[in-house]
């Protein structure tokens, strides 16, 4: 009787490794996607970006952003943004409008990758 | 004579309207800045729905967050919390508080 508990429980711990290792490789594939862009493929799409920003994102004319170092999600979502009409931009409107998904990635990958002036401001 | 008034009157609407643009205080920029930087002074805090990061603003340049925080303000870019802050500010305080997150030191 008392040898069947333990069985059990060493099967149970078993499984309950298998879903937990389960969850965690999930997890992992889903961080992965979500920073899914290629930095060097973006570099080679980012010329035309270059005229503004600065080839490297460190834009040399301040009515324009600095997007070296910039989270990259955030980068995403001003692409997307410019493409749906969310921001309005007449510049940017014209240069979004014929990006894939995999471009926007790909570029805010890049930008986010550089190196700059820009940082995230800390309190603490 | 009155094509006089109405020229020197354009030349002091745009002067003046000039000058407003182009002095911030740091200074002043740091107090007026409060707000911001519950999320703006929180590295990796993210946005929800849709989800992304607060973007990095130390070290941006100052005429960009200016532009930015106009155009939240008349609703050219879509953000209820961005849009809420914004319509408060005078032209006065953008200028300030861009001039804050511009030219602050990096850490």
């Amino acid at each position: 009787m008392m040898r069947t508990s333990s069985l059990t429980t060493v099967v149970g711990i078993n499984f309950r490794l298998r879903f937990i290792a389960g969850i965690v490789l999930g997890f992992a594939l889903a961080t992965t996607a979500a920073a899914g862009g290629d930095p060097v493929a973006g570099r080679e799409k980012s010329k035309v970006c270059a005229a503004c920003h600065g080839e490297d994102g460190n834009s040399p004319n301040p009515a324009y952003p600095r997007l070296a170092g910039q989270y990259a999600n955030y980068l995403e979502r001003a692409l997307l943004d410019y493409q749906s009409g969310e921001r309005q931009n007449a510049i940017m409107a014209g240069l979004a409008a014929p990006l894939s998904k995999a471009d926007i990635e790909d570029l805010s990958a890049y930008f986010a990758g550089q190196n700059g002036d820009l940082f995230a401001v800390d309190l603490d | 004579m009155r094509r006089i008034v109405n020229a020197l009157g354009a030349v002091l609407i745009s002067l003046s309207a000039s000058t407003a643009l182009a002095t911030g205080d740091a200074e002043q920029g740091r107090y007026k800045a409060h707000t911001c930087l519950g999320c703006h002074g929180a590295p990796g805090y993210s946005n929800a729905y849709p989800t992304y990061h607060v973007p990095k603003l130390g070290g941006q340049h100052a005429e960009y967050i200016v532009a930015a925080l106009n155009a939240y303000a008349a609703g050219q870019r879509k953000h209820p919390t961005m849009h809420a802050n914004a319509v408060t500010l005078s032209e006065q305080d953008i200028a300030d508080i861009a001039a804050y997150f511009a030219g602050m030191e990096r850490p």
